[in-house]
């Protein structure tokens, strides 16, 4: 109908520009053929449709439900599965001092996390900041293959974590690129069995400190971080750098008491224009406890899945103290696509002395990170191991942004 | 019923007996348009637009081969006259330093003898803004330059303008403001959709809000960019394609328009890559009594090196978001094919951000997404476009960077620099496609013309002339003997037509009664597109 107007529209002034006799004349009778012709301006049937795409807002605020309430989407536990659940925020509260935030998830798995967060970040001239964290997991199936280098992948077993944690961390902005502060705060904790079916509880095979008992407790850490990456939520430049270290006192057993350092060393190293970008990262987790204190297998460091060793499966390997590094080779395909060639190495140790590069665990793979502006809003890693392969997608980073604001050893905040 | 059987109706149409030449040829000023009765607003969906040109290309795209799509809305000599879209400015009769700095206006910034009244706000999308009306009544948009960028955007979008506006295209006032928070007040009435989706009363501490999320200067100043509302009623944005339905004088599709395919050209100059369908604006103006629609070009903080949120990627101008070609290379290749644009070397110097002259590739050029306009700017297009470009003298580009007001004079130098390299790339460039001679007038007898590329790089052309007879209704040329001087023959023929040749170029030019230019062509029976498609 379109094209057949056009035609008498292009017809009409055609012969009217025979009988013209000047080019004012013909553009005049080209507006008047026109004039005939005129129609209100109407989007078509794609664009009415695209208009409510944008008029909901379904892209710009996807997942939100207005009043401050969204749908979270991921940030549990790799191996989970699919998480959502609503949450709440609202911030500049108090004249632009306090921010909250409150969530609740639940993945397909049937892993629980609710956590409940209120920040002052702008203290003296924006310097100061204080965080009051709460988080509750309850985590029905994570693994446990054995403690130490050596365990079995064959070993594997599953158990429940319940954990709380309440904690509250002051940083201070030292220097524009240096922050200082300290944390404190109070772990609850409950081990119970697995629910995961294919795979036996982990209390039906395994005798380790932790599985029959479990203390609760009390932490206080202190952490510097000095970091000059570009752009946190997508970097590619500079470094970050921070390091903890954590008392953990048991408060109900008094045989599990310890203390952790955590190193951790990112650095980007951009070329061509930051199109390319390798990204590194070196970090270790070590811990100390007396004599006659023993960690319990819950509370030990990790290796395994999406954010390190990405070809072994989650938390395969774990012991008293562990070393990772991994290496990214990132390039931008297009401006909403980063692809990533990988390599990550890493073990687990008991004793200090095995703070060394032998021995080591490795996985290679390639990855993709979706970005908006910038911005990495979905990653998806394919991890090659001797003992195969993982797939995984998840709505982060690869490196974390900074030191552990909260006990738990789920370590997501 | 396809492009094809269109076109045909239209040549068969169009191909009835008549005159070349009319005797108000050339057209400098289109008559004065018809009273629009009934505009209807509408929003261009950027997704849709988005989309639609990515993939579809709609309109009618000129083909690489076959009948060539001149451009249209241009008069016999090869001109954009002046109307609704397009003035002849600095191109025609050179504007003064004042007039260029002066560029839609420079006297109306807002007043500050009293508070702004804050009608609207933005604190989400690209860039954080308000509206304000001042003192006198004058409505403006506020917009703030990122914080790790300052003067980035705001730079941008004043230079911007003024060249464009120089260029001939019907821009808004843009200042440069600074004012400190107390400026501004909120309209008791005015609400905005906070980041939750939610529309509220603005309230003193969502300004404040946003007002963290802006840098002050060491006095406590916040500057900005305030760009004044265009008189009229908005409409909506205009298409790069088609026409608008509900508007008389809007008869030649876009995509053939001179003044928008040319815009290509002045587009990759100011590297302005966000030039797309939302940032125009058709207003509905009355004038001498008359409605009709008046386009705008709007929203120039992506250009300049900028992305308005912060540094432009070094992407920019060189590729689309999204380009299909290149996103296989890069996959296949697992990023060890690099592309020349990524090597490309920029100072540091935040308030201006990715803008280099090295890399810059004028016939390569390309926006964020593909428009039908752009894609169809062929060698007589560019031309035009090339040679206003090359009317602005380093002085004239100063001057107008300057209203800039870069604090850091390295930056003024930079981007001037830049602006001149890539000044001189465009002409050399488009410069070669045609013939490049313009200026045509008979003087005491002879035939004059300027020699651009003689002009502007020294490269004299070796030129050779044949006269011929001209019959205006059958077209018919007849050569004339011995004419192959740039003396105009004497004849009894109403037109006569110089063919000038150089190096495998030709074009005509045609004199009426001995003495009066009236056409220019470019003999090239090809379309000679120049850019990436």
């Amino acid at each position: 109908m379109k094209h057949i107007s056009w035609v008498l529209v292009l017809a009409t002034a055609a012969c009217m520009k025979a009988e013209t006799s000047s080019r004012i004349a013909e553009i005049l009778a080209e507006r008047a053929a026109k004039t005939q012709q005129l129609q209100p301006e109407a989007p078509s049937k794609m664009e009415r449709r695209m208009d409510w795409l944008r008029d909901s807002e379904f892209l710009t605020n996807f997942g939100e439900i207005g009043g401050g309430v969204r749908v979270k989407v991921g940030g549990l536990v790799t191996g989970s599965g699919f998480a959502v659940g609503p949450e709440y925020s609202r911030e500049g509260l108090f004249a632009g001092k306090m921010d909250f935030r409150t969530s609740a998830q639940v993945s397909m798995g049937g892993y629980q996390k609710q956590d409940l967060e209120v920040s002052f970040p702008r203290f003296v001239h924006d310097r100061l900041r204080l965080d009051f964290y709460g988080v509750h997991h309850n985590y029905p199936g994570l693994n446990y293959y054995g403690s130490g280098a050596g365990s079995d992948r064959n070993g594997r077993s599953n158990y429940r974590l319940e954990d709380t944690a309440f904690d509250a961390a002051l940083s201070v902005r030292v220097a524009p690129k240096l922050t200082a502060g300290a944390t404190t705060g109070y772990l609850f904790n409950n081990i119970g069995a697995g629910t995961n079916r294919r795979f036996i509880s982990t209390e039906k095979i395994y005798n380790t400190e932790g599985v029959q008992d479990q203390a609760n407790f009390s932490r206080v850490s202190v952490f510097a971080q000095f970091d000059t990456r570009d752009y946190a939520p997508g970097p590619r430049s500079g470094g970050n750098y921070f390091v903890q270290y954590g008392s953990y006192g048991d408060r109900t057993l008094g045989r599990s008491s310890f203390e952790r350092l955590d190193l951790e060393a990112q650095q980007y190293v951009p070329f061509f224009n930051k199109r390319r970008v390798i990204a590194m990262r070196a970090k270790t987790a070590m811990t100390f406890s007396d004599r006659n204190q023993s960690l319990p297998f819950y509370m030990q460091p990790t290796l395994g899945g999406q954010d390190d060793l990405r070809g072994f499966r989650p938390f395969r390997f774990r012991d008293n103290n562990l070393l990772l590094m991994n290496t990214e080779y990132r390039w931008e395909v297009f401006s909403g696509l980063d692809m990533a060639v990988f390599g990550d190495a890493g073990k687990v140790f008991s004793r200090k002395s095995q703070l060394n590069l032998k021995n080591l665990e490795t996985s290679a793979g390639f990855g993709f990170r979706f970005n908006a502006r910038n911005n990495v809003f979905l990653r998806m890693d394919v991890g090659f191991s001797h003992e195969g392969f993982q797939v995984a997608m998840k709505f982060n980073n690869l490196f974390r942004n900074g030191p552990s604001k909260t006990s738990s050893m789920m370590g997501d905040f | 019923m396809n492009r094809h059987t269109i076109l045909t109706i239209l040549v068969a149409a169009t191909s009835l007996p008549a005159q070349k030449f009319y005797a108000d040829d050339p057209v400098q000023v289109y008559p004065a348009p018809q009273n629009v009765e009934t505009v209807r607003p509408r929003r261009i969906n950027e997704y849709y637009d988005f989309f639609q040109n990515l993939m579809a290309k709609p309109g009618e795209i000129q083909a690489k081969t076959g009948v060539a799509l001149p451009a249209r809305a241009v008069n016999t000599l090869g001109e954009a006259p002046d109307s609704e879209w397009y003035t002849n400015r600095h191109g025609r009769n050179r504007m003064t330093i004042e007039e260029l700095q002066r560029g839609p206006g420079n006297a109306t910034p807002p007043s500050i003898t009293k508070v702004w009244r804050v009608t609207s706000a933005k604190a989400e999308g690209i860039t954080p803004g308000f509206t304000i009306v001042d003192g006198e009544g004058r409505k403006y948009l506020l917009k703030f330059d990122p914080p790790s960028n300052p003067e980035l955007a705001s730079a941008a979008d004043v230079i911007s303008s003024k060249f464009l506006y120089a260029l001939g295209y019907n821009v808004p006032e843009n200042y440069i403001v600074r004012f400190r928070p107390e400026q501004l007040s909120i309209d008791p009435k005015t609400t905005f959709v906070d980041h939750y989706g939610k529309r509220r009363p603005l309230t003193q501490r969502d300004l404040t809000s946003i007002l963290a999320n802006v840098r002050p200067d060491e006095n406590g100043e916040i500057r900005a960019l305030a760009s004044r509302f265009i008189p009229g009623t908005p409409i909506g944005a205009f298409r790069y394609h088609g026409t608008r339905a509900d508007d008389p004088n809007d008869t030649i599709p876009h995509e053939h328009r001179r003044d928008l395919r040319g815009l290509r050209v002045f587009a990759a100059w100011l590297g302005h890559d966000d030039s797309k369908a939302l940032n125009t604006l058709d207003t509905l103006v009355q004038e001498n009594g008359v409605k009709f629609v008046k386009h705008y070009l709007i929203d120039f903080g992506a250009s300049l090196g900028s992305a308005s949120y912060g540094p432009n990627s070094p992407r920019s101008g060189n590729e689309y978001l999204f380009d299909w070609s290149e996103a296989s290379r890069q996959f296949v290749s697992l990023g060890l094919w690099v592309p020349r644009w990524a090597k490309a070397k920029y100072p540091h110097l935040p308030s201006v951000g990715a803008f280099e002259y090295t890399v810059f590739d004028p016939a390569a050029w390309v926006p964020e997404y593909p428009n039908s306009a752009f894609l169809n700017m062929d060698a007589e297009d560019a031309f035009w476009a090339a040679k206003q470009v090359m009317a602005f003298t380093e002085d004239d580009i100063r001057a107008i960077v300057r209203t800039g007001e870069y604090s850091d004079p390295a930056a003024t130098e930079w981007v001037v620099k830049c602006l001149l390299e890539r000044r001189n790339k465009i002409g050399r460039t488009f410069l070669r496609n045609v013939l490049p001679l313009d200026r045509f007038a008979v003087r005491n007898g002879n035939l004059t013309f300027a020699d651009l590329r003689a002009l502007h790089f020294n490269e004299p052309l070796q030129m050779k002339v044949r006269w011929h007879t001209f019959d205006n209704n059958s077209g018919e040329m007849r050569e004339i003997e011995g004419a192959t001087t740039f003396a105009v023959p004497a004849s009894t023929s109403e037109y006569v037509v110089a063919e000038i040749a150089s190096g495998g170029q030709m074009i005509r030019v045609y004199v009426r009664n001995g003495r009066e230019i009236v056409g220019r062509e470019n003999v090239q029976p090809e379309p000679r597109l120049l850019t990436r498609r």
